[in-house]
């Protein structure tokens, strides 16, 4: 079994348009238009990951040696982790989702996209607003809300770039052509109108109008759970549901399924949020209905991974070729693993001794990291040649990177599973002193810290393999980079 | 889907379904609630903060302490949070909630704080485990005795909040010989007991042991290096008020006491022992120097938030006592910033022990919120 990934080729060498050739220069002409803003929300996404990677193992250590530079305002632990927590929110996942969004819509709506210059200028001011933001919290004005954090001038600067942004991303819809609209396109389509809905609902109800006292916490985790859910999840599932049959060149298993994926997503990811707020002072069929939401999630998430193992039914070992493919593979099977995460720390009996320990951080890297994080890797390793006209340098750097991020993120959720059971049950038996609890995960912080080196050498090693591309320097070649060296007979690479 | 608008619609339409549900619904039924009172109209729970409070909320989310510290207690069928007792309280009731926290605790509270993670202790009632004596500590005169020529220098621990800083009197480390004031907390060692001279804290150390011992019962392990004493210039004069042994069992008064040495022109200067815990003077003693109080802790220090400075004339009142390897050296003395303060005040009112009618209070019959109202405000 060969790889199947399509080759570019650059429009001028084409001498002989068969049909599957125009195909091919219409594709060509539609990355064109969309690489210098596609490329840019790379570059800045990259930056972006780069900081937040930095911040994330100085919050790692310092929770382990708190007197780790303590006695700045600015690098104290209060204010990196939130500083981290955005960068990584706002700065690179949101960057690299919507680049990977705008790129997937382009050649879906098999359309050029049409004044770059404005998304550019949308991406600007998102950067300005994650830049201010994050000066914001570092100075200390921090909101006090979770994934929330940033300032109000920041957040409006933030909202105006997403505003530019996402409506030309829907614009992009009136100038399609073909009418069926791609699975992928509903996912991506329903990511760019829920952000801005929930986002200024939050932003209203926070701050604008606020609401009383432990409400304002009910819609921090309303937002902050369709955030992960509604724009991260969306973005990732669309993604991956555009990867994975185009790696290995065939159709989606089905599209009933899909649509039932879907709309079982839409209605119920979006009904969960109180679950992380289980026994607090609410009334309790707020988090029974999350709970019962958060358990019904099980439905969209068996049918979008049966969908994919279906469509990947024995095509399993092209993983060993296509970067895109294992990431994205990878990807989507964390996304079941934080399902049913998610599932288990919403019900009460668990809850009672994980709700306040390290297990919820184990909970959001696994869906910020594991699942999207990964399905984003596999895609800029599938666009970006198709951007700069270059294939990826190095099959070793790509190795490097999937491996180190692997075990970086597969050792740190086991050290946030294992410690937060330990600290949890330790927090629950008041004989114990509470530092008891504190004191028994410091282990596990440790370890945590360890899984970081490895993910922070994953992501310096992308960076570079990532900046060499940028400067033109991967290889000029028609086939793709593969992991693993294959002997495709010739013309066994099949162009689709 | 066939078409653009109802895929456009359903997409809106579900994530207003949720917002409708989970926002917009729980804020018809608890987003209007108003603080309860007695028949009489008196006895309102809860009331606003007060302006330094509020300032210090910010300081406390300036510097993330939300995210290791939840302000929320569960029912006592969901966890065990009400019948944990906080690490360093003397006095067994000391917990971290006498009941479940409900909406109406929060209702003044912008943004409220619940918390997500317990990397440190709950906070919902820090504010209660403070002694009850804090307020009542100022008025009082404070019977000082001048037994020993003070340093001039010394200073009290400067518990209390707002004590104005300093006190002009030279002072004497006179103990303040045990102070009936005030009953709540058993490990009165003088927490009052400022400026203890360096060599003499060596001297004292044996007869303070005992009293120490008393003072931080959770946490033997912790050194009780803590002094409240800090007078730095106190130390040169190496003197030997330390008496604090004398009064070992009783003074409660913890708290009061470095209050009433601030109010007093002499404070005692006692060996230092560590502030009663949860005191004001605690508080900032924790803030700048975690570890100086509970070997174990895990929290980074706010020096940040505290301001070393030459000591002129003589200590401020509220200057932290510390002895020992975080100590300023002599003649400098270490006092806490406005937002400090401010973000002290903050935790001090902290307390949801008032009885709420619709909560099932472990502690208090709620039927009697009046009389159950606890003395610590």
């Amino acid at each position: 079994m060969n790889p199947t990934e399509i080759p570019l080729k650059s429009p001028a060498s084409i001498t002989d348009l068969s049909v599957g050739d125009v195909e091919q220069v219409e594709r060509a002409l539609i990355d064109a238009s969309t690489r210098v803003p596609v490329l840019m929300f790379y570059a800045s996404a990259v930056v972006w990951l780069l900081l937040g990677t930095l911040l994330a193992a100085f919050t790692s250590f310092k929770l382990h040696s708190p007197d780790l530079l303590s006695n700045v305002s600015f690098l104290t632990w209060g204010r990196i982790r939130p500083a981290h927590l955005n960068v990584m929110l706002y700065g690179w996942a949101s960057n690299v989702g919507m680049g990977t969004a705008i790129w997937l819509m382009a050649r879906l709506c098999r359309t050029t996209l049409r004044h770059p210059l404005l998304l550019v200028t949308g991406g600007g001011f998102w950067n300005l607003g994650v830049l201010l933001g994050i000066c914001g919290i570092l100075m200390g004005d921090s909101t006090g809300y979770h994934w929330l954090e940033f300032p109000s001038y920041a957040a409006w600067t933030l909202f105006v770039g997403y505003s530019l942004i996402a409506s030309w991303a829907v614009l992009m819809f009136r100038f399609r052509r073909g009418d069926p609209i791609y699975i992928t396109q509903w996912y991506l389509l329903a990511a760019f109108l829920w952000f801005p809905w929930m986002y200024l609902a939050a932003q209203t109800m926070l701050f604008i109008v606020p609401v009383q006292g432990v409400l304002q916490a009910a819609v921090n985790w309303w937002y902050a759970n369709n955030l992960l859910f509604l724009w991260f999840g969306s973005l990732a599932l669309g993604t991956a549901y555009y990867m994975i049959p185009k790696v290995i060149g065939r159709p989606v298993y089905s599209y009933h399924l899909a649509a039932i994926g879907f709309w079982t997503y839409a209605f119920f990811a979006s009904w969960t949020g109180m679950q992380r707020l289980v026994d607090g002072p609410f009334p309790a069929w707020m988090i029974t209905a999350s709970t019962a939401a958060m358990i019904l999630c099980i439905i969209p998430v068996a049918t979008v991974g049966l969908n994919h193992h279906m469509t990947m039914r024995g095509y399993f070992p092209l993983m060993r070729y296509s970067p895109t493919l294992r990431f994205t593979v990878f990807g989507a099977m964390s996304y079941t693993a934080f399902s049913v995460l998610g599932v288990i720390i919403s019900l009460r009996s668990f809850a009672r001794y994980l709700q306040f320990s390290e297990v919820s951080v184990a909970y959001s890297h696994l869906g910020l990291y594991a699942f999207f994080s990964m399905i984003m890797f596999g895609a800029m390793y599938y666009i970006v040649p198709r951007l700069v006209g270059r294939e990826w340098r190095f099959a070793s750097l790509i190795k490097i990177h999937f491996w180190a991020s692997v075990y970086g993120i597969g050792l740190m959720t086991l050290m946030l599973l294992a410690g937060g059971l330990v600290q949890g049950l330790n927090m629950d038996n008041p004989a114990l002193p509470f530092t008891e609890s504190t004191q028994s995960v410091l282990p596990y912080l440790r370890g945590r810290s360890l899984s970081g080196i490895l993910m922070t050498v994953a992501h310096f090693v992308f960076a570079y393999h990532f900046l060499l591309m940028l400067l033109g320097l991967g290889r000029t070649a028609s086939v793709p980079t593969f992991l693993n060296p294959v002997n495709p007979e010739p013309g066994d690479v099949i162009a689709h | 889907m066939k078409g653009f608008t109802p895929l456009v619609l359903g997409i809106l339409a579900t994530l207003a379904f949720s917002w409708l549900g989970l926002a917009y619904i729980p804020d018809l039924q608890i987003g209007h609630l108003d603080p309860q009172s007695d028949e009489e109209g008196t006895d309102i729970y809860p009331m606003p903060k007060s302006g330094m409070a509020e300032r210090g909320r910010r300081v406390y989310i300036a510097n993330g302490c939300f995210y290791c510290h939840s302000e929320q207690v569960r029912a006592d069928y969901a966890a065990s949070d009400v019948d944990r007792p906080r690490d360093a309280a003397s006095s067994p009731t000391a917990k971290w909630g006498d009941r479940r926290s409900a909406p109406r605790d929060y209702i003044f509270d912008r943004p409220a704080l619940l918390g997500k993670m317990r990397m440190g202790p709950d906070l919902a009632n820090i504010g209660k485990a403070a002694p009850a004596e804090e307020e009542a500590a100022l008025p009082q005169p404070s019977p000082v005795n001048p037994a020993n020529p003070a340093p001039p220098g010394a200073s009290p621990a400067a518990a209390n909040t707002s004590p104005p800083p300093g006190k002009a009197a030279p002072q004497q480390n006179a103990k303040p010989p045990a102070q009936p004031s005030t009953p709540t907390s058993p490990d009165g060692a003088p927490p009052a007991a400022n400026a203890t001279p360096a060599p003499a804290n060596a001297a004292a150390e044996p007869s303070s042991k005992p009293a120490a011992q008393q003072a931080t019962p959770p946490a033997p392990g912790a050194p009780p290096p803590a002094v409240n004493a800090s007078a730095p210039p106190a130390n040169a004069a190496g003197q030997q008020n330390a008496k604090p042994a004398t009064q070992p069992p009783n003074p409660p008064a913890a708290a009061a006491s470095p209050a009433q040495a601030a109010a007093a022109p002499s404070p005692a200067a006692s060996p230092s022992e560590s502030p009663v815990p949860y005191s004001a003077a605690w508080h900032h003693q924790h803030l700048y120097a975690p570890r100086s109080l509970n070997l174990d802790s895990d929290m980074p220090a706010y020096k940040f938030l505290y301001e070393k400075r030459r000591v002129g004339g003589e200590q401020s009142a509220d200057a932290i006592n510390l002895r020992g390897e975080g100590a300023p050296g002599e003649g400098w003395e270490i006092v806490p910033t406005y937002d400090a303060k401010c973000l002290v005040a903050y935790l001090m009112s902290l307390n949801q022990s008032h009885p709420l009618n619709e909560v099932k209070s472990a502690a208090l019959p709620a039927a009697s919120p009046a009389a159950a109202k606890p003395a610590a405000k």
